[in-house]
Protein backbone atom coordinates (compact mmCIF):
# COMPACT_ATOMS: atom_id res chain seq x y z
CA UNK A 1 0.00 0.00 0.00
CA UNK A 2 1.12 3.81 -0.99
CA UNK A 3 2.23 5.85 2.34
CA UNK A 4 0.59 9.01 2.32
CA UNK A 5 1.67 9.89 5.56
CA UNK A 6 5.60 9.04 6.76
CA UNK A 7 6.73 9.99 10.21
CA UNK A 8 10.08 9.79 11.12
CA UNK A 9 11.80 9.77 14.23
CA UNK A 10 9.25 12.73 15.21
CA UNK A 11 10.12 14.63 18.60
CA UNK A 12 8.75 17.74 20.52
CA UNK A 13 9.01 19.56 23.53
CA UNK A 14 8.01 22.45 24.74
CA UNK A 15 11.00 24.40 26.46
CA UNK A 16 12.02 21.43 28.53
CA UNK A 17 8.91 19.35 28.77
CA UNK A 18 9.11 16.82 26.26
CA UNK A 19 6.04 15.65 24.79
CA UNK A 20 6.90 13.03 22.06
CA UNK A 21 9.78 11.35 21.47
CA UNK A 22 10.40 9.63 18.60
CA UNK A 23 7.68 8.51 16.90
CA UNK A 24 7.82 6.41 13.08
CA UNK A 25 4.39 5.98 11.87
CA UNK A 26 3.76 5.20 8.23
CA UNK A 27 -0.22 5.88 7.21
CA UNK A 28 -1.21 4.07 3.44
CA UNK A 29 -3.65 5.58 1.64
CA UNK A 30 -7.59 4.80 2.68
CA UNK A 31 -6.42 3.38 5.70
CA UNK A 32 -7.81 4.31 9.07
CA UNK A 33 -5.07 4.71 11.82
CA UNK A 34 -6.26 5.36 15.48
CA UNK A 35 -3.61 6.48 18.43
CA UNK A 36 -4.58 5.24 21.59
CA UNK A 37 -3.61 7.15 24.59
CA UNK A 38 -4.00 8.35 28.12
CA UNK A 39 -5.55 11.85 28.19
CA UNK A 40 -2.80 14.46 27.80
CA UNK A 41 0.24 12.21 26.41
CA UNK A 42 0.57 15.13 23.53
CA UNK A 43 -1.43 13.03 21.09
CA UNK A 44 -3.32 16.89 20.07
CA UNK A 45 0.17 17.90 19.70
CA UNK A 46 0.45 15.17 17.44
CA UNK A 47 -2.60 16.20 14.91
CA UNK A 48 -1.08 19.93 15.13
CA UNK A 49 2.17 19.01 13.87
CA UNK A 50 0.56 16.52 10.99
CA UNK A 51 -1.44 19.10 10.31
CA UNK A 52 1.24 21.97 10.08
CA UNK A 53 -0.05 24.20 12.70
CA UNK A 54 2.93 23.31 14.96
CA UNK A 55 6.58 22.59 13.91
CA UNK A 56 8.70 18.96 15.09
CA UNK A 57 11.59 20.02 17.19
CA UNK A 58 13.55 17.19 15.41
CA UNK A 59 12.37 14.47 13.27
CA UNK A 60 9.71 14.85 10.10
CA UNK A 61 6.49 14.42 8.99
CA UNK A 62 5.99 13.95 4.71
CA UNK A 63 2.47 13.75 3.81
CA UNK A 64 2.64 15.30 -0.31
CA UNK A 65 0.76 18.41 0.06
CA UNK A 66 -2.84 16.40 0.82
CA UNK A 67 -5.75 18.26 1.30
CA UNK A 68 -6.64 17.87 4.80
CA UNK A 69 -9.90 17.92 6.80
CA UNK A 70 -9.53 18.42 10.69
CA UNK A 71 -12.45 17.24 13.19
CA UNK A 72 -11.61 19.51 16.24
CA UNK A 73 -12.79 18.48 19.38
CA UNK A 74 -14.75 21.36 20.05
CA UNK A 75 -16.57 22.43 16.96
CA UNK A 76 -15.14 26.11 16.21
CA UNK A 77 -17.84 26.82 13.97
CA UNK A 78 -18.02 30.78 13.09
CA UNK A 79 -20.56 31.85 15.65
CA UNK A 80 -21.65 34.37 13.45
CA UNK A 81 -22.02 32.68 9.97
CA UNK A 82 -24.54 30.06 9.24
CA UNK A 83 -23.83 26.13 8.76
CA UNK A 84 -24.03 26.82 4.68
CA UNK A 85 -21.58 29.92 5.46
CA UNK A 86 -19.37 28.06 7.57
CA UNK A 87 -19.12 25.27 4.75
CA UNK A 88 -18.42 27.80 2.21
CA UNK A 89 -16.02 29.59 4.26
CA UNK A 90 -13.45 26.74 4.07
CA UNK A 91 -14.40 25.88 0.24
CA UNK A 92 -16.82 28.42 -1.65
CA UNK A 93 -17.26 25.88 -4.59
CA UNK A 94 -17.69 23.24 -2.41
CA UNK A 95 -21.18 21.07 -3.25
CA UNK A 96 -22.82 21.84 0.33
CA UNK A 97 -26.08 20.44 -0.69
CA UNK A 98 -24.86 16.92 -1.04
CA UNK A 99 -22.50 17.52 1.93
CA UNK A 100 -25.41 18.03 4.27
CA UNK A 101 -28.03 15.72 3.02
CA UNK A 102 -26.34 12.54 3.72
CA UNK A 103 -24.81 13.84 7.41
CA UNK A 104 -28.72 14.67 8.48
CA UNK A 105 -28.51 18.62 8.11
CA UNK A 106 -30.40 19.18 4.94
CA UNK A 107 -33.03 21.72 7.20
CA UNK A 108 -30.49 23.69 8.71
CA UNK A 109 -28.03 24.94 6.28
CA UNK A 110 -29.53 28.51 7.48
CA UNK A 111 -29.09 28.18 10.79
CA UNK A 112 -26.91 29.69 13.04
CA UNK A 113 -24.61 27.13 15.52
CA UNK A 114 -25.60 28.60 18.32
CA UNK A 115 -29.29 27.53 17.05
CA UNK A 116 -28.11 23.71 16.57
CA UNK A 117 -27.15 20.83 19.91
CA UNK A 118 -24.19 20.08 20.43
CA UNK A 119 -24.26 16.47 18.53
CA UNK A 120 -25.28 18.54 15.44
CA UNK A 121 -22.85 21.10 15.93
CA UNK A 122 -19.94 18.07 15.77
CA UNK A 123 -21.93 16.95 12.57
CA UNK A 124 -21.65 20.67 10.66
CA UNK A 125 -17.60 20.39 12.11
CA UNK A 126 -17.34 17.15 10.31
CA UNK A 127 -19.31 18.52 6.94
CA UNK A 128 -16.75 21.27 6.94
CA UNK A 129 -13.84 18.52 6.59
CA UNK A 130 -15.60 16.83 4.36
CA UNK A 131 -16.84 19.58 1.62
CA UNK A 132 -13.43 20.03 0.88
CA UNK A 133 -12.91 16.41 -0.17
CA UNK A 134 -9.84 15.69 1.86
CA UNK A 135 -6.80 12.91 1.71
CA UNK A 136 -6.69 12.70 4.88
CA UNK A 137 -9.26 13.17 7.40
CA UNK A 138 -8.35 13.94 10.87
CA UNK A 139 -10.26 13.87 13.64
CA UNK A 140 -9.43 15.08 17.17
CA UNK A 141 -10.95 13.29 19.85
CA UNK A 142 -14.16 14.54 17.63
CA UNK A 143 -16.69 12.63 19.85
CA UNK A 144 -15.43 13.11 23.44
CA UNK A 145 -18.04 15.59 24.58
CA UNK A 146 -21.08 13.66 23.08
CA UNK A 147 -23.42 11.41 24.28
CA UNK A 148 -22.90 7.76 23.38
CA UNK A 149 -25.83 7.65 20.83
CA UNK A 150 -24.83 10.69 18.87
CA UNK A 151 -21.79 9.80 18.71
CA UNK A 152 -22.04 6.48 17.39
CA UNK A 153 -24.38 8.06 14.76
CA UNK A 154 -21.52 10.38 13.83
CA UNK A 155 -18.78 7.65 13.66
CA UNK A 156 -21.23 5.67 11.11
CA UNK A 157 -21.54 8.87 8.88
CA UNK A 158 -17.85 8.99 8.52
CA UNK A 159 -17.81 5.39 8.36
CA UNK A 160 -20.28 5.67 5.44
CA UNK A 161 -18.46 8.63 3.69
CA UNK A 162 -14.74 6.38 4.15
CA UNK A 163 -16.39 4.05 2.38
CA UNK A 164 -17.70 5.59 -0.26
CA UNK A 165 -14.30 8.24 -0.98
CA UNK A 166 -11.62 5.67 0.58
CA UNK A 167 -9.55 8.96 1.92
CA UNK A 168 -7.04 8.20 4.98
CA UNK A 169 -8.05 8.64 8.62
CA UNK A 170 -6.08 9.60 11.40
CA UNK A 171 -8.10 9.91 14.64
CA UNK A 172 -6.69 10.38 18.44
CA UNK A 173 -8.61 9.06 20.91
CA UNK A 174 -8.68 7.52 24.91
CA UNK A 175 -11.69 5.46 24.37
CA UNK A 176 -11.12 1.89 23.69
CA UNK A 177 -14.64 1.07 21.95
CA UNK A 178 -13.88 4.50 19.76
CA UNK A 179 -10.64 3.34 18.41
CA UNK A 180 -12.18 -0.58 17.50
CA UNK A 181 -15.43 0.94 15.91
CA UNK A 182 -13.09 3.01 13.79
CA UNK A 183 -9.49 1.63 13.34
CA UNK A 184 -7.75 -0.76 10.47
CA UNK A 185 -4.92 -0.58 12.89
CA UNK A 186 -4.63 1.12 16.29
CA UNK A 187 -1.14 2.76 17.97
CA UNK A 188 -0.76 2.65 21.46
CA UNK A 189 1.26 5.07 23.05
CA UNK A 190 2.55 5.53 26.59
CA UNK A 191 1.94 8.37 29.18
CA UNK A 192 4.18 11.95 28.58
CA UNK A 193 6.46 11.85 27.02
CA UNK A 194 4.88 10.05 24.80
CA UNK A 195 6.25 7.13 22.89
CA UNK A 196 4.88 4.21 20.30
CA UNK A 197 4.17 1.27 22.69
CA UNK A 198 2.65 -1.26 20.10
CA UNK A 199 0.70 -1.16 16.50
CA UNK A 200 -2.11 -3.47 16.00
CA UNK A 201 -3.76 -4.28 13.33
CA UNK A 202 -7.52 -4.79 13.77
CA UNK A 203 -9.05 -7.69 12.39
CA UNK A 204 -12.77 -6.80 12.75
CA UNK A 205 -13.86 -6.53 9.23
CA UNK A 206 -16.26 -3.60 7.91
CA UNK A 207 -19.46 -4.18 9.93
CA UNK A 208 -18.60 -3.83 13.60
CA UNK A 209 -20.97 -4.51 16.71
CA UNK A 210 -19.89 -3.50 20.27
CA UNK A 211 -21.82 -6.72 21.06
CA UNK A 212 -19.95 -9.04 19.23
CA UNK A 213 -17.75 -11.67 20.80
CA UNK A 214 -14.12 -10.74 18.73
CA UNK A 215 -15.47 -7.17 19.39
CA UNK A 216 -15.40 -7.92 22.96
CA UNK A 217 -12.13 -9.95 22.50
CA UNK A 218 -10.21 -7.72 21.11
CA UNK A 219 -11.07 -4.80 23.87
CA UNK A 220 -9.90 -7.38 26.67
CA UNK A 221 -6.37 -7.68 24.72
CA UNK A 222 -6.42 -4.08 23.76
CA UNK A 223 -6.99 -2.93 27.58
CA UNK A 224 -4.38 -5.16 28.37
CA UNK A 225 -1.68 -3.75 26.14
CA UNK A 226 -2.28 -0.55 27.57
CA UNK B 1 -25.69 -2.07 5.29
CA UNK B 2 -25.52 -2.03 9.41
CA UNK B 3 -22.44 -0.98 10.53
CA UNK B 4 -22.90 -0.37 14.62
CA UNK B 5 -25.16 -2.28 16.45
CA UNK B 6 -27.06 0.78 17.79
CA UNK B 7 -30.28 2.51 15.60
CA UNK B 8 -31.36 5.26 16.75
CA UNK B 9 -33.99 7.82 15.08
CA UNK B 10 -32.84 11.36 12.91
CA UNK B 11 -33.39 14.79 14.74
CA UNK B 12 -35.28 16.39 11.86
CA UNK B 13 -35.41 20.23 11.33
CA UNK B 14 -38.60 21.50 13.73
CA UNK B 15 -38.91 18.78 15.72
CA UNK B 16 -36.43 17.73 18.93
CA UNK B 17 -35.16 19.18 21.71
CA UNK B 18 -35.69 23.22 22.06
CA UNK B 19 -32.15 24.18 21.37
CA UNK B 20 -32.11 22.37 17.92
CA UNK B 21 -35.07 23.97 15.90
CA UNK B 22 -37.38 25.48 18.59
CA UNK B 23 -35.53 28.56 20.44
CA UNK B 24 -37.23 29.84 23.39
CA UNK B 25 -39.46 32.30 22.43
CA UNK B 26 -39.14 35.65 24.17
CA UNK B 27 -41.98 37.07 26.02
CA UNK B 28 -44.25 40.30 24.61
CA UNK B 29 -43.66 42.50 27.48
CA UNK B 30 -46.95 43.03 29.21
CA UNK B 31 -48.95 45.68 28.71
CA UNK B 32 -49.37 46.99 32.31
CA UNK B 33 -45.40 46.73 32.47
CA UNK B 34 -45.00 48.67 29.30
CA UNK B 35 -47.45 51.68 30.38
CA UNK B 36 -45.75 51.79 33.76
CA UNK B 37 -42.13 52.20 32.54
CA UNK B 38 -44.13 54.97 30.00
CA UNK B 39 -45.59 56.81 33.10
CA UNK B 40 -41.48 56.67 34.83
CA UNK B 41 -40.26 57.85 31.55
CA UNK B 42 -42.74 61.00 31.71
CA UNK B 43 -42.58 61.25 35.32
CA UNK B 44 -39.01 61.88 34.23
CA UNK B 45 -39.14 64.53 32.20
CA UNK B 46 -42.07 66.50 33.98
CA UNK B 47 -39.22 66.43 36.65
CA UNK B 48 -36.80 67.74 34.96
CA UNK B 49 -39.42 70.68 33.85
CA UNK B 50 -40.35 71.34 37.36
CA UNK B 51 -36.61 71.66 38.72
CA UNK B 52 -35.85 73.73 35.32
CA UNK B 53 -39.48 75.99 36.12
CA UNK B 54 -37.70 76.15 39.48
CA UNK B 55 -34.54 77.21 38.56
CA UNK B 56 -35.86 80.00 36.80
CA UNK B 57 -37.93 81.70 39.38
CA UNK B 58 -34.66 81.30 42.20
CA UNK B 59 -31.84 82.48 39.32
CA UNK B 60 -32.72 85.66 36.78
CA UNK B 61 -35.18 84.43 34.37
CA UNK B 62 -32.98 86.42 31.43
CA UNK B 63 -30.38 83.56 31.95
CA UNK B 64 -32.29 80.51 32.95
CA UNK B 65 -35.93 80.78 30.44
CA UNK B 66 -39.02 79.67 31.39
CA UNK B 67 -39.63 76.26 30.17
CA UNK B 68 -42.81 77.08 28.34
CA UNK B 69 -41.15 80.35 26.56
CA UNK B 70 -38.23 78.15 25.67
CA UNK B 71 -40.44 74.98 24.24
CA UNK B 72 -42.53 78.00 22.02
CA UNK B 73 -39.43 78.87 20.55
CA UNK B 74 -37.82 75.69 20.02
CA UNK B 75 -41.33 74.64 18.28
CA UNK B 76 -40.83 77.92 16.07
CA UNK B 77 -37.35 76.86 15.71
CA UNK B 78 -38.28 73.28 14.07
CA UNK B 79 -40.60 75.62 11.57
CA UNK B 80 -38.10 77.71 10.78
CA UNK B 81 -35.88 77.52 8.13
CA UNK B 82 -33.14 79.50 9.00
CA UNK B 83 -32.72 77.02 11.70
CA UNK B 84 -33.55 73.91 9.90
CA UNK B 85 -30.79 74.75 7.82
CA UNK B 86 -28.53 75.09 10.21
CA UNK B 87 -29.67 72.10 12.01
CA UNK B 88 -28.79 69.89 8.91
CA UNK B 89 -25.19 71.93 8.66
CA UNK B 90 -24.56 70.33 11.89
CA UNK B 91 -26.15 66.89 11.35
CA UNK B 92 -24.27 66.44 8.40
CA UNK B 93 -21.17 67.24 9.63
CA UNK B 94 -21.68 65.09 12.73
CA UNK B 95 -22.67 62.40 10.13
CA UNK B 96 -19.11 63.10 8.56
CA UNK B 97 -17.39 62.70 11.25
CA UNK B 98 -18.74 59.60 12.23
CA UNK B 99 -17.87 58.12 9.11
CA UNK B 100 -14.48 58.54 9.29
CA UNK B 101 -14.36 57.60 12.75
CA UNK B 102 -15.16 54.11 11.23
CA UNK B 103 -13.62 54.30 8.18
CA UNK B 104 -10.42 55.12 9.32
CA UNK B 105 -10.37 54.68 13.47
CA UNK B 106 -11.64 50.99 12.13
CA UNK B 107 -8.78 49.80 9.98
CA UNK B 108 -6.10 51.61 12.13
CA UNK B 109 -7.53 49.32 15.28
CA UNK B 110 -7.31 46.37 13.11
CA UNK B 111 -3.79 46.89 12.03
CA UNK B 112 -2.84 47.60 15.33
CA UNK B 113 -4.17 45.13 16.81
CA UNK B 114 -2.96 42.60 14.45
CA UNK B 115 0.73 43.85 14.92
CA UNK B 116 1.89 44.32 18.94
CA UNK B 117 5.17 45.77 17.73
CA UNK B 118 3.21 48.47 15.49
CA UNK B 119 0.72 48.98 19.04
CA UNK B 120 3.51 49.56 20.68
CA UNK B 121 5.20 52.36 18.46
CA UNK B 122 1.52 53.92 17.52
CA UNK B 123 0.23 53.66 21.51
CA UNK B 124 2.28 56.85 22.70
CA UNK B 125 0.64 59.20 20.09
CA UNK B 126 -2.51 58.02 20.60
CA UNK B 127 -2.52 58.74 23.98
CA UNK B 128 -1.06 62.13 23.41
CA UNK B 129 -3.94 63.03 21.05
CA UNK B 130 -6.30 61.39 23.41
CA UNK B 131 -4.86 64.31 25.90
CA UNK B 132 -4.88 66.94 23.71
CA UNK B 133 -7.90 69.65 25.11
CA UNK B 134 -9.93 70.34 21.92
CA UNK B 135 -9.24 73.93 22.26
CA UNK B 136 -5.38 73.45 21.32
CA UNK B 137 -6.93 71.80 18.40
CA UNK B 138 -8.98 74.81 17.84
CA UNK B 139 -5.96 77.60 17.92
CA UNK B 140 -4.10 74.79 15.38
CA UNK B 141 -7.32 74.31 12.96
CA UNK B 142 -8.38 78.29 13.11
CA UNK B 143 -4.74 79.10 11.81
CA UNK B 144 -4.46 76.28 9.33
CA UNK B 145 -8.14 76.59 7.85
CA UNK B 146 -9.78 80.06 9.15
CA UNK B 147 -13.00 79.52 9.65
CA UNK B 148 -15.43 76.75 7.87
CA UNK B 149 -16.80 73.23 8.56
CA UNK B 150 -13.42 71.63 7.90
CA UNK B 151 -12.22 72.57 11.76
CA UNK B 152 -15.12 71.02 13.38
CA UNK B 153 -15.08 68.16 11.78
CA UNK B 154 -11.14 67.35 12.13
CA UNK B 155 -11.50 68.46 15.66
CA UNK B 156 -14.05 66.12 16.54
CA UNK B 157 -12.56 63.56 14.02
CA UNK B 158 -8.99 63.76 16.24
CA UNK B 159 -11.34 63.50 19.29
CA UNK B 160 -12.74 60.67 18.47
CA UNK B 161 -10.16 58.28 16.74
CA UNK B 162 -8.53 57.15 20.00
CA UNK B 163 -11.71 55.77 21.37
CA UNK B 164 -12.97 54.08 17.98
CA UNK B 165 -8.85 53.18 17.49
CA UNK B 166 -8.31 51.39 20.71
CA UNK B 167 -11.36 49.74 21.25
CA UNK B 168 -10.84 47.95 17.56
CA UNK B 169 -7.38 47.13 19.27
CA UNK B 170 -9.15 45.25 22.56
CA UNK B 171 -12.05 43.79 19.73
CA UNK B 172 -9.46 41.81 17.93
CA UNK B 173 -7.20 40.88 21.06
CA UNK B 174 -10.18 39.57 22.65
CA UNK B 175 -10.82 37.14 18.89
CA UNK B 176 -11.23 33.61 19.29
CA UNK B 177 -7.71 31.91 18.46
CA UNK B 178 -8.86 28.78 17.87
CA UNK B 179 -10.86 30.14 14.78
CA UNK B 180 -7.98 31.73 13.20
CA UNK B 181 -6.25 28.31 13.89
CA UNK B 182 -9.36 26.98 11.83
CA UNK B 183 -8.84 28.99 8.97
CA UNK B 184 -5.29 28.72 9.02
CA UNK B 185 -5.39 24.91 8.59
CA UNK B 186 -7.91 25.26 5.90
CA UNK B 187 -6.10 27.46 4.06
CA UNK B 188 -8.38 30.40 4.02
CA UNK B 189 -7.77 33.01 1.93
CA UNK B 190 -6.10 36.39 3.94
CA UNK B 191 -9.40 38.76 2.49
CA UNK B 192 -11.83 35.82 3.62
CA UNK B 193 -10.38 35.61 7.10
CA UNK B 194 -10.83 39.45 7.75
CA UNK B 195 -14.42 39.70 5.85
CA UNK B 196 -15.76 36.75 7.94
CA UNK B 197 -14.14 36.58 11.10
CA UNK B 198 -12.30 39.46 12.31
CA UNK B 199 -15.36 41.74 11.20
CA UNK B 200 -17.65 39.63 12.51
CA UNK B 201 -16.05 39.33 15.69
CA UNK B 202 -15.33 43.27 15.91
CA UNK B 203 -19.35 44.20 15.15
CA UNK B 204 -20.41 44.42 18.49
CA UNK B 205 -17.40 46.47 19.46
CA UNK B 206 -17.96 48.77 15.97
CA UNK B 207 -21.51 49.13 18.05
CA UNK B 208 -19.84 49.84 20.94
CA UNK B 209 -17.88 52.70 19.29
CA UNK B 210 -20.94 54.14 17.56
CA UNK B 211 -22.82 54.33 20.78
CA UNK B 212 -20.14 56.35 22.61
CA UNK B 213 -19.52 57.94 19.26
CA UNK B 214 -22.65 59.72 18.53
CA UNK B 215 -23.26 61.98 21.94
CA UNK B 216 -19.63 62.87 21.64
CA UNK B 217 -19.72 64.06 18.27
CA UNK B 218 -22.82 65.83 18.69
CA UNK B 219 -21.26 67.76 21.80
CA UNK B 220 -17.68 68.31 20.06
CA UNK B 221 -19.32 70.13 16.55
CA UNK B 222 -21.41 72.49 18.62
CA UNK B 223 -18.63 73.79 20.72
CA UNK B 224 -16.34 74.12 17.75
CA UNK B 225 -18.83 75.76 15.68
CA UNK B 226 -19.06 78.14 18.52
CA UNK B 227 -15.96 78.84 19.32
CA UNK B 228 -14.28 78.23 15.47
CA UNK B 229 -17.24 79.09 13.20
CA UNK B 230 -18.80 77.54 10.51
CA UNK B 231 -22.37 77.39 9.61
CA UNK B 232 -24.62 75.62 12.32
CA UNK B 233 -26.64 74.91 15.70
CA UNK B 234 -23.23 75.89 17.25
CA UNK B 235 -22.69 79.24 15.33
CA UNK B 236 -26.74 80.07 15.90
CA UNK B 237 -26.50 79.41 19.86
CA UNK B 238 -23.69 81.99 19.71
CA UNK B 239 -25.11 84.51 18.08
CA UNK B 240 -28.23 84.31 20.51
CA UNK B 241 -25.85 84.92 22.78
CA UNK B 242 -24.42 87.82 21.27
CA UNK B 243 -27.70 89.22 21.13
CA UNK B 244 -28.38 88.12 24.84
CA UNK B 245 -31.34 85.96 23.55
CA UNK B 246 -30.96 83.16 26.53
CA UNK B 247 -34.24 81.83 25.49
CA UNK B 248 -33.29 81.25 21.89
CA UNK B 249 -29.84 79.40 23.35
CA UNK B 250 -31.85 77.30 25.50
CA UNK B 251 -34.36 76.44 22.41
CA UNK B 252 -31.50 75.91 19.71
CA UNK B 253 -29.93 73.49 22.62
CA UNK B 254 -32.98 72.22 23.45
CA UNK B 255 -32.87 71.22 18.98
CA UNK B 256 -29.64 69.81 18.89
CA UNK B 257 -30.71 67.07 22.44
CA UNK B 258 -33.53 65.98 20.28
CA UNK B 259 -31.74 65.60 17.21
CA UNK B 260 -28.66 64.38 18.85
CA UNK B 261 -30.84 61.53 20.85
CA UNK B 262 -33.24 61.18 17.60
CA UNK B 263 -29.72 59.91 16.11
CA UNK B 264 -28.57 58.05 18.53
CA UNK B 265 -31.50 55.79 19.40
CA UNK B 266 -31.92 55.35 15.01
CA UNK B 267 -28.69 53.82 14.97
CA UNK B 268 -29.42 51.70 17.74
CA UNK B 269 -32.40 50.43 15.93
CA UNK B 270 -30.30 49.75 12.56
CA UNK B 271 -27.44 48.51 14.79
CA UNK B 272 -29.75 45.84 16.71
CA UNK B 273 -31.31 44.85 13.21
CA UNK B 274 -27.51 44.68 11.52
CA UNK B 275 -25.59 42.84 14.48
CA UNK B 276 -28.64 40.04 15.57
CA UNK B 277 -26.48 37.07 14.35
CA UNK B 278 -23.81 38.69 16.56
CA UNK B 279 -26.07 39.05 19.58
CA UNK B 280 -27.11 35.76 19.60
CA UNK B 281 -23.13 34.38 20.04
Amino acid sequence: MDACVTVKNLSKSFGSLAVLEQWNLELGKGERLVILGPSGCGKTTFLRILSGLERPTSGTVEHNHMRIGFVFQESRLIPWRTVEENLRFVNPEGEIKEILSPLKLTGFSHYLPSRLSGGMRQRVNLARALVIHPDLLILDEAFTSLDIKIKLEIMKDIHCWWLKQRFSIIAVTHDLKEALLLADRIAIVTDRPSKIKNIIDVPLGIERKISSSDFIRMESKLLEMM
Amino acid sequence: MRIFSFSRDRVMPGQGNRTLANPPETKPARPSSALLSAIRFVSGIVLIILIWQAAAWIINKSIVPMPLDTLRLFVKGLLSYEILIAAWQTFSKVLLVLALTILIGIPLGLSLGLSNSIYEICRPAIMVIQAVPVISWLTLVIFTWGIGWKGPVFIASISLLPVSILTTVSGVRNLDEKLLEMARLYRVRRADVVKDIYLGALMPFIAAILDVSIGQAWKVILVTEYLCGGKGLGEEILMARMNIDFTRVWAITLIAVSLGIAMERITKILLRRLSQRWTLV
